[in-house]
C-alpha cells in the first residue's frame, strides 16, 4: 500500500492539478476576505454586520459552500485517470483494483484537508485583518471562529474523499463533474423542498455538512420560507461522520460495481 | 516461465469475442500472435492480464493467473495501446509514478528510458509524442519490473522502419535471455523475422498453432496443362485444392512436385510445365484463415 499511496503522491504531484488546488483554496479563503471588507450590512438584502455573531457565522457558512472545489479534484483524480486510459496501466501495475482507489481516497483526504487548511487559513486571517482595518471586533469569539474553520477545512477533506468516490463511480470526466456540482447547488435544495425528504435532510450530505461546518443558513432559509419547524440537524462529529460513511459506500459501490467492468 | 490458455472465450451479449481458444506461449522463444483485424487478439491479451473477465477459461503464467502473481509488474509486462499516459505529464514522470507504484527505484526509471530510447524524449509532455515514441514509452513502462514475461499487442504500430527493425533486434534479444515473448500482429511480415512459434487465430477460434516453419509446409505447385479444365476436376474429385491462375494454369494446392506428376500420369494428363512455389508468410495466412484476412 506504502507504494500505491506514494505512487499517487507523484502522481498528484507532478501535474499542475495541486497548483490549482492551492490557488482555489486561497481564491476561496480571500473571497471570504473580500466579502467582509464590503461588509455583510452592505449585501442585498442586507444581513447583520461583522462584529454580530450571526455576520461572521454567515461568513463562514459562506467558505462551508466552497466545499464542492476539493470534492471537484478529487473526481478529476479518478476519472482523468479513464479519460486518459492510464488506467490501463494502473489495473496491471495493481491488479487489486481496491488497492489502487484506496490509495486515492488516502491522498486525497490528505490533499482536501490540505486544501481545507489553506482556505480556512486565508479566510480566518482575512476576517481577523478585516476587523482589525475597520476597527470592530469579530461577532465571534476568536476560539469559536478557529474551531469553525478547522471544521470546514475537516469537511473538505471529506468531500475530497467523496470526490474520489464518484469519479471512480461513474468514471466519465464530465459526466462526474456535473454530477457532483448538480447535486450539491441544486438537486438536494430541491429535494429539501419536499416535506417528506426534509425530515431526511439531517443525514444528507448537505444536512451532514452542515452540522459539520455549523452552517445551518440554507436549513433556516428553507424552514422560515416553508414555514416548517426548522430541521434539527446532526451534532458536528455524527455530520462527520455520516459524511465519511457516504464516501466509504461511494468508494465500496465503486470498487464493487464499475471497477470490475472490462478495461477495454 | 511459460504462458498457458486454456478455453478462454469472452462473450459481449449474444457476440463472440473469443471461443475456446487455447495455447502456450514458452520461455526463450518468440511466439507471434496471428490474426486478422477484429480476430480476438486484443480481448485476448486484456484476458489473460485480468483487465478484460473472460466469460470462462483461464489464463496462467507459472501456472497462476496474473492478479495472484506476487509481483505483477516484474513477472509480466504489458504493452497493450499507445494511449494512457496523463497529457500533463512528461515521459518521465510517467515512469516515475509507475516505478514507484511497482517498488522500482529511480535508477531503474533512466535505465529502461536508456534502453528504449524513451531518454531523448524524456523530459516533453507526453502529449506532445508521436505516435512511435508513446509506443517506445509503452514499452518502457512494462520494462520497468525487467519481467520474464512480455505481451505486445500491435507493438509496431507507428513505428518507423528504423524503430520496427531496432524492436526486432530488441525482442530476439530478451527471448534469447530466456524471456517469454508473445507478439501480436495482423502484419506477417513484421512476424515472420521475429517469431519461432506462431498461434493463429480467426473470428475469436484457434486457427493453428506451431513452429513458424510449419506455415510454410502448405505448400503450393504450378501446373500448366492443355487440359487444365479435366485435371482441376480430377484433383477436385480427390479433395485437392486447386486454384485456376489462368485458362490453362492451375495452382494446387498441398501437393508436392513429384505427387501432381503423379496424379497427372495416373488421370493421364498431359503437363507442360510443374513449378513449386514456396508460398510467402502472406499467402500461408491466407490459406490458413480462409482467404480474406
Amino acid at each position: 500500500m506504502s507504494a500505491l499511496l506514494a505512487a499517487e503522491w507523484t502522481r498528484l504531484t507532478s501535474t499542475r492539478l495541486w497548483l490549482w488546488g492551492v490557488l482555489a483554496a486561497l481564491g476561496s479563503g480571500g473571497l471570504i476576505g473580500l466579502l467582509a471588507l464590503v461588509g455583510p450590512e452592505n449585501f442585498t438584502p442586507p444581513l447583520p454586520g461583522l462584529d454580530t455573531s450571526q455576520g461572521t457565522h454567515v461568513l463562514l457558512g459562506l467558505l462551508g459552500f466552497t466545499v464542492f472545489a476539493p470534492a471537484l479534484l478529487g473526481t478529476i483524480a479518478v476519472s482523468s485517470e479513464y479519460r486518459h486510459r492510464s488506467i490501463t496501466t494502473t489495473a496491471l501495475f495493481a491488479p487489486r483494483r481496491w488497492t489502487w482507489l484506496v490509495a486515492k481516497l488516502v491522498i486525497y483526504a490528505g490533499a482536501g484537508l490540505a486544501y481545507g487548511a489553506i482556505a480556512a487559513t486565508t479566510a480566518g486571517a482575512s476576517l481577523f485583518g478585516v476587523a482589525t482595518l475597520k476597527g470592530i471586533t469579530l461577532g465571534l469569539p476568536a476560539a469559536t471562529v478557529a474551531a469553525l474553520l478547522a471544521r470546514i477545512a475537516l469537511a473538505m477533506a471529506v468531500y475530497s474523499m467523496l470526490g474520489v468516490a464518484v469519479g471512480a463511480l461513474l468514471r466519465n470526466q464530465v459526466t462526474a463533474l456535473v454530477a457532483v456540482g448538480a447535486y450539491f447547488y441544486m438537486i438536494e435544495t430541491v429535494l429539501m423542498i419536499v416535506p417528506g425528504i426534509k425530515a431526511l435532510y439531517p443525514y444528507l450530505p448537505g444536512g451532514a455538512t452542515a452540522a459539520l461546518t455549523g452552517f445551518t443558513y440554507l436549513a433556516d432559509a428553507i424552514a422560515g420560507q416553508t414555514g416548517a419547524a426548522e430541521a434539527h440537524l446532526l451534532s458536528a462529529p455524527a455530520g462527520g461522520a455520516v459524511l465519511v460513511c457516504y464516501a466509504l459506500i461511494a468508494a465500496a459501490v465503486a470498487v464493487v460495481a464499475p471497477l470490475r467492468r472490462d478495461i477495454m | 516461465m511459460n504462458v498457458e490458455v486454456r478455453g478462454l472465450t469472452k462473450t459481449f451479449g449474444p457476440a463472440s469475442a473469443v471461443t475456446d481458444l487455447s495455447f502456450e506461449a514458452r520461455a526463450g522463444i518468440v511466439t507471434g500472435f496471428l490474426g486478422p483485424n477484429g480476430a480476438g487478439k486484443t480481448t485476448t491479451m486484456r484476458m489473460m492480464l485480468g483487465l478484460v473477465a473472460p466469460t470462462s477459461g483461464t489464463a496462467t503464467f507459472g501456472g497462476r493467473r496474473y492478479a495472484d502473481l506476487s509481483h505483477p509488474s516484474a513477472s509480466v509486462g504489458a504493452v497493450l495501446d499507445s494511449a494512457g499516459f496523463h497529457p500533463a505529464h512528461t515521459a518521465r514522470d510517467h515512469l516515475r509514478v509507475y516505478a514507484r507504484m511497482g517498488r522500482y527505484g529511480p535508477a531503474r526509471v533512466e535505465q529502461v528510458a536508456d534502453l528504449t530510447g524513451v531518454s531523448a524524449f524524456a523530459d516533453r509532455l507526453t502529449r506532445t509524442l508521436s505516435t512511435g515514441m508513446r509506443q517506445r514509452l509503452s514499452l518502457a513502462t512494462a520494462l520497468l519490473g525487467d519481467p520474464q514475461v512480455l505481451l505486445l499487442d500491435e507493438p509496431s504500430n507507428g513505428l518507423d522502419p528504423q524503430g520496427i527493425a531496432w524492436l526486432r533486434h530488441f525482442v530476439r534479444e530478451l527471448a534469447a535471455a530466456g524471456r517469454t515473448i508473445l507478439v501480436s500482429s495482423h502484419v506477417l511480415g513484421e512476424i515472420e523475422n521475429t517469431a519461432d512459434h506462431v498461434v493463429v487465430i480467426r473470428d475469436g477460434r484457434l486457427v493453428t498453432t506451431g513452429p513458424i516453419t510449419g506455415l510454410y509446409a502448405t505448400a503450393t505447385v504450378l501446373a500448366r496443362s492443355p487440359q487444365a479444365d479435366l485435371f482441376a476436376a480430377k484433383l477436385g474429385q480427390s479433395g485437392i485444392r486447386v486454384e485456376r491462375r489462368q485458362p490453362d494454369l492451375l495452382r494446387v494446392h498441398r501437393l508436392s512436385t513429384a505427387e501432381v506428376a503423379a496424379a497427372a500420369a495416373s488421370h493421364g494428363v498431359m503437363l507442360h510445365e510443374i513449378t513449386p512455389e514456396r508460398p510467402t508468410l502472406e499467402q500461408a495466412f491466407l490459406d490458413l484463415t480462409g482467404g480474406s484476412g
